[in-house]
């Protein structure tokens, strides 16, 4: 249809041609300014002989003109009343240049309006960066052209602001990354706006009274606009229109040069290029972060406080002190990263450079075999973790880490719903647990192990570079188990760490799966889930992961609808595997040695412990024959573990839970079991708030000792209790309402009572002693704290019987007064 | 011509699209929605608190066929969603007027 169709032709296949593009694009310029002054002699000029001039600007200026992109042409006239008065021959005019097939984008302003700065139209400040006169009235467009530079210059700031203003909010457009699968040349970061920004951004800055520069891009940045160009080029001549978005059809299509070329790779170029252009357009936006406000600069300087013996802050950004320490001392890189984790404080371009420089032999470093999961994990379990996970990416220091991560890196997974290339899914991924909203955020903050949750993530679609198309939806999950294996034993990660990020990576898709293709109403449905996770810690974590993943897929896919099934689900496994605890009992008596002591323990026993603490537990069960009851007590990160196996008796619970709190401990977490013999597992996790057990090892002995005769009757708790350090009264009002919730389906031979209430040192003696003092006896317990709010469950009985409502109403009173601080 | 409203449970999406396209019905639109009808909500306790799901999620299946094939299309979708509990759903049969396609502007059943 274009008329100009005959120039094009050699530009169809630009990636063989050997037409150089700067060319093809001036020659298009050029062909355009003969069409323009055509029409203006014969339609414009005679009437309007002087008073009008007609300059090219923006891209048409710079004589870059695209094949079907707008044409963009300034009607500079005198005055206003010029076209007023002349409106029939304007619009002639620019019917003409409709006819022969241009599409013109024009503007009519006097000179005053070109040197004025228009917030609300920053386009046409800077499209006048690239006036160029055409036709008409020459003295008119020189007299502009010697006062726009003093213009620019004065005005250098409100420019440069409205500009950064507008290209941030095109960066918001397009999630700020540069890795969409169908990306928009033009548009999307690393695309050819961000290479103008880059080069008007430094026009502004240098311009002087005189004159505007021309700078001078560095090479790297011309061969991606070489490239970039030749791109949309090829897209507008495919489709005839001002197409700029490279489409899964057009990358087939210009991949494809006659000997099959691979499109994946050929897209990696693309990403390339693009990471190239983004990180100049990135440093520009620095550039004028740090130059602009003086509010922000106190601010910055206030950060510069952060900086320590490794590492300084200036300007917001992150400096090695001794960069060649990282070459004695490559470790150094973890410190840098998690400072960075720590403070949310980027990297500056020297350290960058001075990473980048280094990675080879970090790579030989960290490919031998060494204990690097502490260092790592210190990085991942910091606040912005994701922040410097994406770092790390950037700088190539995670693939020299993780190699086998580079293989996803730009990896384009073809199907409409995945926005982004597989390592940019990773990234969101890690971004989104970590800022999960509502209900999901307090599942990260319950569990111990956020650093390995997010270890999880990274590789969960490690293995998607292997996985075989046919295989179809699962086929990456063994690839991806493999690869971090591998990687967490060079690492040198603990067992049951290990066993954790296999668990979580081999099922990450299991919960979506459920959501999608099961009756979350149908008991079975739950059941098999509930199988498949096994305790509740794993189902957070796992739950959190699919949150992560699907909302990293792209950002419309987590819809409200979505979400609501995920927790959904998630509520009714908690439930199923709180609630199977009476039932499956442990009845193998292939057991062994330990057969005595887990014979008759919830099935669950087996499943929240590993052989090594079972083995411990028989150990101590064989102990506890000599005397009645063993104790053992240890630390374990920041807290302390007290374990006592003893035969069960009435308050037996209560009473343990009472000399803990006499000792002024706070108790976290606790699980009670008894097996058929009549033996009961007490377990208790608790914080020791005034360090008094750190600070005083004979203490550790005496708690033991005090416990073991309270439980053998030989010591009353209450007596300890009266001693207790008083608590602090509340500072503030109870924020936990108290609940107390009775549910008799949940066990065929227990009652349920589950208690959330506001957490305080004691509460829980105080919970089961009324329980006890009800005539309740307790079976089960599980003990949670989730902040200040106490989350505990007692599976009780009323003389081998489960409670009647008189019970349950007696029991209730006596459970809410104790829930009330005293 | 007649549009098939069909409100099913999410996990029977596959089920129904795989009878539809086994019976050469391509066109369909998917939506996820919520509502109840006589199932209405229900109480659920986690941690002490209680929420109540009275807006279940279903999916919405529309669709639209020429007269001729309404009661093998509701036939079909019928059988592949039902359950037999409450909560399977219900479809409505609506008169359509026109039917148009963007690409070349033909009308009328041809267009299905």
């Amino acid at each position: 249809m274009s008329p100009s169709g005959q120039h094009l032709e050699p530009a169809l296949h630009p990636f063989t041609a050997t037409a150089d593009v700067l060319t093809s694009l001036a020659e298009r310029a050029n062909q355009v300014d003969r069409q323009v002054a055509q029409a203006a002699d014969e339609v414009l000029f005679p009437t309007i002989p002087d008073g009008l001039a007609l300059v090219s600007v923006g891209g048409y200026g710079r004589r870059q003109l695209f094949p079907f992109s707008d044409v963009d042409l300034l009607l500079l006239c005198k005055n206003e009343e010029i076209p007023l008065s002349h409106k029939p021959e304007i619009s002639a005019f620019l019917q003409r240049l409709w006819d022969v097939g241009l599409r013109v984008s024009q503007s009519v302003r006097t000179p005053e309006e070109c040197l004025a700065v228009h917030d609300q139209n920053t386009e046409l400040n800077i499209s006048l960066l690239d006036q160029r006169f055409l036709a008409g009235d020459r003295p008119l467009f020189a007299a502009l052209s010697k006062k726009f530079p003093r213009f620019v210059q004065s005005n250098r700031d409100a420019l440069m602001r409205n500009l950064v203003r507008l290209t941030r909010e095109r960066h918001t457009k397009y999630a700020d990354t540069f890795y969409h699968l169908e990306p928009n040349v033009k548009e999307t970061p690393g695309g050819l706006r961000d290479l103008q920004f880059v080069r008007w951004m430094e026009q502004l800055r240098d311009a002087d009274a005189n004159r505007l520069t021309s700078p001078e891009a560095p090479g790297e940045l011309r061969q991606a606009f070489r490239f970039l160009a030749r791109l949309r080029f090829a897209l507008h001549t495919q489709s005839g229109r001002d197409q700029n978005q490279l489409t899964f059809d057009a990358q087939d299509a210009l991949a494809d040069n006659g000997e099959g070329k691979d499109v994946a790779a050929w897209m990696r170029e693309y990403y390339r290029q693009a990471r190239a252009v983004d990180r100049a357009a990135q440093r520009s936006l620095e550039l004028w972060d740090a130059q602009s406000s003086a509010l922000f600069a106190q601010f910055v300087g206030w950060r510069s406080r952060l900086s320590n013996a490794d590492f300084s802050v200036h300007r917001e950004r992150v400096h090695f002190r001794t960069p060649h320490q990282l070459e004695s001392d490559p470790e150094l890189v973890f410190r840098l990263f998690e400072f960075v984790a720590r403070h949310g404080i980027r990297l500056s371009h020297e350290a960058v450079t001075q990473l980048e420089a280094r990675l080879t032999s970090l790579r030989e470093y960290f490919d031998e075999n060494r204990s690097l999961w502490p260092a790592l994990n210190q990085i991942l379990t910091q606040t912005h973790a994701p922040m410097a996970v994406r770092s790390m990416h950037e700088t190539g220091v995670l693939f020299a880490l993780f190699p086998v991560i580079e293989q996803i890196e730009c990896l384009v997974v073809r199907d409409f719903y995945h926005r982004y290339t597989v390592d940019e899914h990773t990234l969101v991924a890690i971004q989104n647990a970590c800022s999960a909203p509502a209900s999901y955020g307090e599942l990260l903050r319950e569990l111990p192990y956020k650093g390995v949750l997010l270890f999880a993530l990274l590789f969960h679609d490690s293995g998607k570079a292997h996985s075989d198309a046919a295989e179809g939806y699962a086929g990456h999950v063994e690839a991806s188990l493999e690869a971090a294996e591998a990687a967490m034993r060079r690492i040198r990660m603990p067992a049951q760490e290990r066993d954790l990020v296999s668990f979580l990576i081999r099922n990450h898709m299991e919960l979506s799966s459920a959501m999608r293709s099961r009756d979350l109403a149908d008991p079975k449905a739950i059941h098999d889930v509930a199988q498949t996770v096994c305790t509740e810690d794993r189902l957070k974590a796992l739950t959190l992961v699919t949150y992560a993943d699907i909302s990293a897929v792209n950002p419309s896919v987590m819809t409200p609808w979505r979400s609501s099934q995920l927790w959904r689900l998630y509520m009714a496994v908690y439930r199923e595997l709180t609630r199977e605890l009476a039932e499956e009992r442990i009845a193998d008596s292939t057991l062994g040695a330990g057969a005595d002591l887990l014979e008759g323990l919830p099935v669950r026993y087996l499943r929240t412990h590993t052989e090594e603490q079972i083995a411990e537990h028989v150990a101590l069960a064989v102990k506890s024959e000599a005397r009645g009851v063993a104790i053992d007590i240890r630390t374990l990160e920041s807290a302390w573990q007290l374990t006592v196996i003893t035969g069960d008796r009435p308050g037996l619970f209560a009473h343990m839970a009472g000399t803990l709190a006499g000792f002024g401990m706070n108790i976290l977490r606790a699980e009670a079991f008894s097996n058929r013999r009549g033996q009961v597992l007490d377990t208790f996790v608790f914080a020791d708030p005034t360090r008094t057990l750190e600070l005083n090892p004979s203490e550790v002995d005496r708690l033991r000792t005090t416990a073991e005769r309270v439980i053998l009757g030989k010591l009353d708790v209450r007596e300890l209790l009266k001693n207790r350090p008083k608590p602090k009264p509340p500072s503030r009002k109870v924020r936990v309402p108290t609940a107390l919730r009775f549910d008799d389906e949940a066990s065929t031979t227990a009652t349920l009572v589950e208690i959330v209430a506001e957490d305080r040192p004691g509460l829980l003696y105080d919970l089961a002693s009324a329980i006890s003092t009800s005539g309740g006896n307790i079976e089960v317990v599980l003990i949670d704290t989730q902040a200040n709010r106490a989350i505990d469950v007692f599976y009780v009985t009323v003389a081998g019987r489960k409670l009647t409502p008189d019970d349950q109403s007696a029991m209730g009173e006596q459970l809410r007064t104790a829930c009330s601080p005293t | 011509m007649k549009k098939i409203e069909a409100i099913i449970q999410p996990f029977k999406l596959d089920e129904v699209k795989e009878a539809l396209q086994a019976i050469g019905v391509e066109g369909m639109t998917i939506t996820e929605v919520r509502g109840h009808g006589r199932q209405k909500g229900h109480k659920e306790v986690y941690r002490g608190q209680e929420y109540t799901v009275d807006l279940l999620p279903k999916v919405k299946v529309e669709l639209v066929v020429a007269d001729s094939r309404v009661d093998e299309v509701t036939r079909t979708v019928v059988e592949a969603a039902r359950t037999g509990k409450i909560g399977d759903g219900k479809i409505f049969v609506l008169d359509v007027i026109e039917a148009i396609r963007i690409r070349n502007d033909d009308r009328g059943e041809s267009v299905l």
